[in-house]
């Protein structure tokens, strides 16, 4: 009788492992995607999932799986992924300064030259090149960002003011309004350590003739462009909020769409597609966008595109690369702009449609056009964090400017020694 | 041979727990160990000895010596600031008052929720125009720049983790408290002793264990100090707010520099070893206090 128990037991303890396997065999089987994106959460994402929907509406069996991430945790999986060839992902998504890194260690597939044409802005499609803008394709442009500067034009109106087109213009227009309407800040920007800061003090920095690296390689931040560069943003810091350091781009949007804010140094199309929304925005119709101001050099938009990359060990690379040449056509992106995401075809910014919902299209072509990488160099990321902590050293009083630029310098120095 | 046959039972029952562990957390910290002595390209595959290289660059660097005073600071005033707190909450509560059953679940709520809410919490209210600075201003008192003022910013960061986890501190000491036999405050009250006399000779002497075990778990955790840091800072302004984690995260994940990552961990265990020392000899090994 016992031993009959004994059996019984025995038998349902096998039944129970048997399901287990075959659960997790379902688990394992449902797990596995035909084709893994991995890209920004955002708005980035939002027209990332309407892509895949579009996409699947056209291959109804493919199953698409789509990982949407935040910036500093995107790059760190994508490095530790491509790094490993664990071949997690099939197609990625990567901002233009981590490309450079990732097209040198060889962790990109090529693409064929055949999937770029000549409606696609040149600048953005160099951008996915290596080693240089003549060298292989390794990744196509999917969002065309391009750094603007906004102003109001009600405000520069009732003060009588011109559009500003130096650094100095843009000073005196904040020192102007901030003065006579102590609610209205002069200006504001992202003073956020790190990529904030050092994307809102670049284009001044170019503007004023100077770079973080010169011709040859070496850092050209301890340099009488680079110290006039910070003291004009330290002098525009004081018609800004007050707690303007710790600003990103939430707060810079919504200054410039309360309407108390009559500059911003730095607007990236992709963050303000709501700005003439009647229901989010008091200044609909108001605020403009330009290319950034010059000061000895001429305006210099500083690019900051999105781009789409197969790696090396993707398991799906002909769906893959199926799905990024679905991306990059005019009817897509045409689709994905309507979202808000900034397209990389001249045709989708002449789109009639298209430039009377985004006024400010056909100026965020030229700038795109005309636009400057950041320094292409493989440990961007670094350089930038150490800028970034120097300049908001300066910015809050913690260091003197110059010696603040000059320390950055000797750091970024000796992290390209590595 | 008997000890042994008494003992490989126990022996084999922990084996995988062991196992576990070691893969777990031994095999961690020795390669982290090994690699901060090394100079790794984590891109390249490739790595070179450099012996104590990444021990001293550490040294040279200012943003590291910054980050464990930031450490130290944010963990000695917060943990005694939530230590101090959860006393005089626990001795209020210990007492009988209206309205303490409601009062008592607000009170722990803080502790019950993510420090990512928290943050998120607290980052609306430190807004320069926030609710703060509101309610400073109803009160003629001037705003403050509670996260974009170097000198402010880590007392902000403190002020929020003592208002989500006092409540653990006052919980370990109301349960300390409780247990003291009514007789023994009675009797001293009856030879004579006044309320600060039976406080601070009765009370005090009786709850020093829980107090202990509160301030070191209190220390051990605020000195591994991160999301706070992350949600509300970013470290910043410039490295005011960089703690050891922050920066051993900066080098290690976002710069990979892994060998001086690891030497900045490698420190951050030995300190972390003195604190789990400490509470391992003062709450587990002494015995209770009769």
């Amino acid at each position: 009788m016992q031993e009959t128990g004994e059996i019984m037991n025995f038998k349902k303890m096998s039944l129970a492992l048997c399901a287990a396997c075959l659960l997790s065999l379902t688990t394992v089987s449902a797990g596995a995607a035909d084709l893994v994106v991995v890209g920004r959460d955002d708005v980035y994402g939002r027209a990332l999932t309407e892509a895949v929907n579009g996409f699947v509406k056209l291959h109804p069996n493919t199953d698409i799986e789509l990982l949407k991430l935040p910036n500093a945790n995107l790059y760190q999986k994508l490095k530790l992924s491509l790094r490993e060839s664990t071949g997690d992902y099939d197609l990625v998504m990567m901002d233009d300064t981590w490309a450079p890194e990732f097209m040198a260690n060889g962790w990109l597939k090529p693409l064929p030259a055949s999937m770029v044409d000549a409606d696609m802005v040149q600048s953005t499609v160099d951008l996915g090149r290596y080693p240089d803008a003549k060298g292989a394709l390794y990744a196509l442009p999917m969002v065309g960002n391009v750094e603007m500067f906004a102003y109001r034009r009600d405000l520069l109106t009732k003060y009588k003011l011109q559009p500003p087109r130096s650094w100095d213009d843009v000073l005196k227009v904040a020192q102007t309004i901030h003065t006579a309407d102590k609610t209205i800040s002069g200006v504001v920007f992202r003073g956020a350590k790190g990529n904030p800061i050092v994307t809102g003090f670049l284009p001044i920095l170019w503007a004023y003739g100077g770079d973080v690296f010169d011709k040859d390689g070496r850092v050209a931040l301890d340099t009488p462009q680079a110290r006039a560069a910070l003291k004009t943003l330290l002098a525009l810091k004081a018609y800004a909020p007050k707690d303007v350091d710790v600003y990103g781009a939430a707060e810079v949007r919504d200054a410039l769409q309360k309407g108390v804010a009559a500059q911003s140094i730095e607007v990236w199309p992709a963050w303000v597609p709501t700005l003439d929304d009647a229901g989010v925005s008091q200044v609909v119709g108001q605020v403009a966008l330009q290319a950034p101001p010059g000061q000895v050099s001429g305006p210099a938009p500083m690019l900051g595109i999105w781009q789409m990359g197969i790696p090396k060990d993707a398991p799906h690379a002909k769906l893959a690369q199926d799905f990024l040449a679905y991306l990059s056509t005019r009817e897509t992106q045409t689709r994905l702009a309507l979202i808000g995401l900034p397209p990389t075809r001249k045709s989708v910014f002449q789109d009639p449609e298209l430039v009377r919902r985004f006024r400010w299209y056909p100026d965020q072509l030229k700038a795109l056009e005309a636009g400057r990488p950041r320094p292409r160099v493989k440990n961007w990321s670094e350089v930038e964090s150490i800028l970034g902590d120097y300049l908001q050293l300066a910015m809050t009083d913690q260091m003197a400017p110059d010696a603040a630029l000059k320390e950055a310098a000797q750091k970024i120095a000796k992290a390209q020694v590595k | 041979m008997n000890a042994l046959r008494r003992h490989l039972p126990l022996f084999v029952l922990t084996s995988p727990a062991l196992c576990v562990l070691a893969v777990l957390a031994l095999y961690p910290i020795a390669q982290v160990l090994i690699d901060s002595f090394f100079q790794v390209d984590y891109a390249a595959h490739s790595r070179q000895f450099v012996g104590l290289t990444n021990y001293r660059t550490l040294l040279d660097d200012r943003v590291f010596a910054g980050s464990v005073f930031n450490t130290l600071h944010f963990s000695i005033v917060a943990s005694l600031a939530e230590v101090g707190l959860g006393l005089g909450l626990a001795l209020l509560f210990r007492r009988t008052f209206a309205g303490k059953r409601i009062a008592l679940p607000l009170l722990i709520l803080p502790m019950m929720l993510s420090t990512l809410v928290c943050s998120s919490i607290w980052r609306g209210w430190f807004n320069y125009s926030g609710f703060l600075n509101s309610l400073l201003a109803s009160v003629n008192c001037a705003p403050v720049e509670w996260l974009s003022n170097p000198h402010m910013a880590m007392w902000s960061l403190i002020l929020v983790d003592v208002w989500q986890w006092t409540p653990m501190a006052f919980l370990i000491i109301l349960a300390g408290l409780q247990a003291i036999p009514e007789e023994i405050l009675e009797a001293a009250h009856v030879d004579g002793a006044s309320a600060w006399q039976r406080f601070w000779q009765i009370t005090l002497p009786l709850i020093s264990r829980q107090l202990m075990l509160a301030l070191l778990l209190r220390s051990i955790d605020t000195f591994k100090l991160f999301d706070k840091v992350y949600a509300l800072t970013g470290g910043g302004p410039g490295n005011a707010t960089q703690t050891l984690s922050t920066y051993i995260y900066e080098q290690g994940f976002q710069f990979f520099n892994v060998g001086p990552a690891s030497a900045a961990s490698v420190f951050m265990l030995l300190i972390a070893g003195v604190l789990v020392a400490l509470y391992v000899r003062e709450v587990i090994c002494k015995p209770a206090a009769q």
